[in-house]
């Protein structure tokens, strides 16, 4: 975290199970107001257990979670009203239209496209209000999925490997257009995939090995990434591989 | 299980008089043909895009075939069971299971599946509509002109129409789609919202329908289209509770046996009913408000 930027999400020993196995184990971390923090590991690495438990979509078994100074960690609503999150795509229903669901989080569709501000052209939603999402591909799905994490107005948002399924023009507009959110303001915490978009979009992140933390990248870190992507690339496939937790 | 099921079957069918024998088969009929019809076109519309035998299954004669096969199959199971219950009926079963296939196909579509994949779906847009006001309203007014003509009944067999049509119409707007109920309860809504969200049409038809029998045939009239009303929403209540709680199968079979305990308590002490009622919606509920939210 650079000097000077307020904490507004801190981690600290956060453990999450799933169907009684632990898939976290103890994570620390601390984010910054109006900041991109991307999260990266193999699958299976506890990404989106992660993502899903700070989002209020799982219980905490342990540890420490406080947002914005409050502590949450045994308040699941409470955390899940403070974070915008976009459901997974395949869990939109194939009878709703796109207006539908974005109805549904943020109210009427004037109030949702008002937040959504130039998300709403970034992601093209226009075709897709009146489109089942039945009807709809899986990059649609992806798109209708992403926006209703912003139809709410959250200040805080979550997204889990948005670009998944999107257009490379997509993918791209996408990309711009969160990270002048972000420098609007936005928190925004995401997992990823994409190394290069860690790299030149994301201000910290963290690499998740068998939900443990295996390698925390800060500030300078990633800017140190953005200038060299390749070794960047390299060493961080390097730690995918063996998994080893160490700190940046 | 089966013996049992058809013994059981034999043993209702032959203590009823024809009238009610008859309504029953009827419209048991119309709702096993209705279900066989979505079933047999969902699986043809898994075959059309996901299944190894898309060829065929986009081939107009092959899909006829398809169809007339399984519905061939299903008529024959049908006719045997009536057969067993009660021959006489078998002249109103088998055509109703037919006037099922066709209402079914009408929602779904019968067609290729370009019209499956198009911007027209009958059967969302028909659910969609359903969940608003002026649903419920038009029902409760094809309710009012239906009537009309059929106040020179006798009361009895007048009352017995409105509880028919009540029912039937309560039925087409107490549509649920498990989907859409998870999908709010993931993203935040609590039971009433869900209930709220879905109840539209049926408060609606409630009120103007109560409204409207209440002056134009009584308070009796008016009493069974409020006590149907009532019934669906009810019955609607209970879905949305057991698909908060389990996925669609698991919760259909759970409210298919809630809704037979009622309808046994109903019955035998009527006067416990409330509370029956009550204790499982609180039941339902509380264990379903610790789902709000999660995403398992």
């Amino acid at each position: 975290m650079a000097a000077g930027m307020t904490p507004i999400i801190q981690l600290a020993g956060a453990t999450v199970e799933r169907s009684g196995q632990r898939v976290v184990h103890g994570v620390d971390l601390t984010i910054s107001h109006g900041s991109w923090f991307g999260v990266i590991g193999a699958n299976g690495s506890g990404k989106t257990s992660l993502l899903r438990a700070l989002a209020g979509r799982l219980p905490f078994a342990a540890g420490s979670c406080r947002v914005e100074g409050e502590e949450l960690a045994g308040d699941r609503a409470g955390r899940a009203r403070r974070f915008g999150f976009a459901p997974p795509a395949d869990t939109l229903p194939d009878a709703l239209r796109g207006r539908d669901v974005l109805e549904l989080v943020g109210g009427s569709i004037d109030a949702a496209r008002l937040r959504l501000g130039t998300l709403h052209e970034a992601l093209g939603l226009a075709p897709l209000l009146d489109r089942w999402v039945g009807d709809c591909s899986a990059g649609m799905r992806q798109r209708i999925a992403i926006a209703a994490a912003f139809a709410g107005g959250h200040p805080l948002v979550i997204l889990d490997e948005p670009f998944n399924w999107l257009d490379p023009v997509a993918t791209f507009d996408l990309r711009e257009n969160l990270r002048k959110t972000v420098d609007a303001g936005l928190t925004l915490v995401t997992a990823l995939h994409d190394l290069g978009t860690l790299a030149s979009a994301c201000d910290a992140g963290l690499m998740l090995a068998d939900g443990k933390v295996a390698l925390a990248l800060d500030e300078d870190a990633l800017r140190i990434a953005a200038r060299d992507p390749q070794t960047f690339e390299r060493q961080t496939i390097d730690r995918l591989r063996s998994g080893s937790v160490t700190q940046a | 299980m089966l013996l049992t099921a058809l013994a059981l079957i034999r043993s209702w069918f032959a203590d009823r008089p024809l009238t009610v024998a008859a309504w029953t088969a009827l419209a048991a009929g119309a709702m096993i043909g209705m279900w066989a019809g979505r079933l047999v076109a969902k699986r043809l519309a898994f075959h059309a895009f996901d299944g190894l035998l898309a060829e065929d299954a986009l081939q107009p004669q092959a899909r006829r075939r398809y169809i007339v096969a399984w519905h061939g199959v299903g008529l024959a199971l049908l006719a045997s069971i009536t057969l067993i219950a009660r021959p006489s009926l078998l002249i109103l079963s088998a055509p109703a299971y037919l006037a099922g296939v066709l209402v079914a196909g009408l929602a779904n579509g019968f067609g290729m599946p370009h019209r499956i994949a198009g911007p027209v779906r009958p059967g969302w847009t028909i659910l969609a509509w359903s969940r608003r006001w002026i649903a419920g309203a038009s029902a409760a007014m094809i309710l009012l002109l239906s009537l009309l003509p059929a106040r020179v009944l006798d009361t009895n067999v007048l009352m017995a129409v409105v509880g028919i049509e009540a029912v039937l119409l309560a039925l087409m707007l107490a549509r649920v789609d498990d989907a859409i109920v998870r999908f709010m309860t993931i993203a935040g809504s609590g039971s009433r919202r869900i209930i709220g969200y879905h109840t539209k049409g049926l408060a609606a038809f409630l009120v103007v329908g109560v409204t409207g029998c209440w002056g134009m045939l009584g308070r009796s009239a008016a009493g069974i289209v409020a006590a149907a009303s009532a019934a669906m929403v009810l019955l609607l209540t209970l879905r949305i509770l057991a698909y908060r709680l389990h996925a669609k199968r698991l919760a259909d079979l759970l409210v298919a046996i809630l809704a037979g305990l009622l309808t046994l308590v109903a019955y035998a002490m009527p006067v416990a009913l409330p509370v029956i009622i009550l204790a499982i919606l609180w039941h339902l509920q509380r264990r379903g408000r610790t789902k709000t939210w999660l995403l398992a």
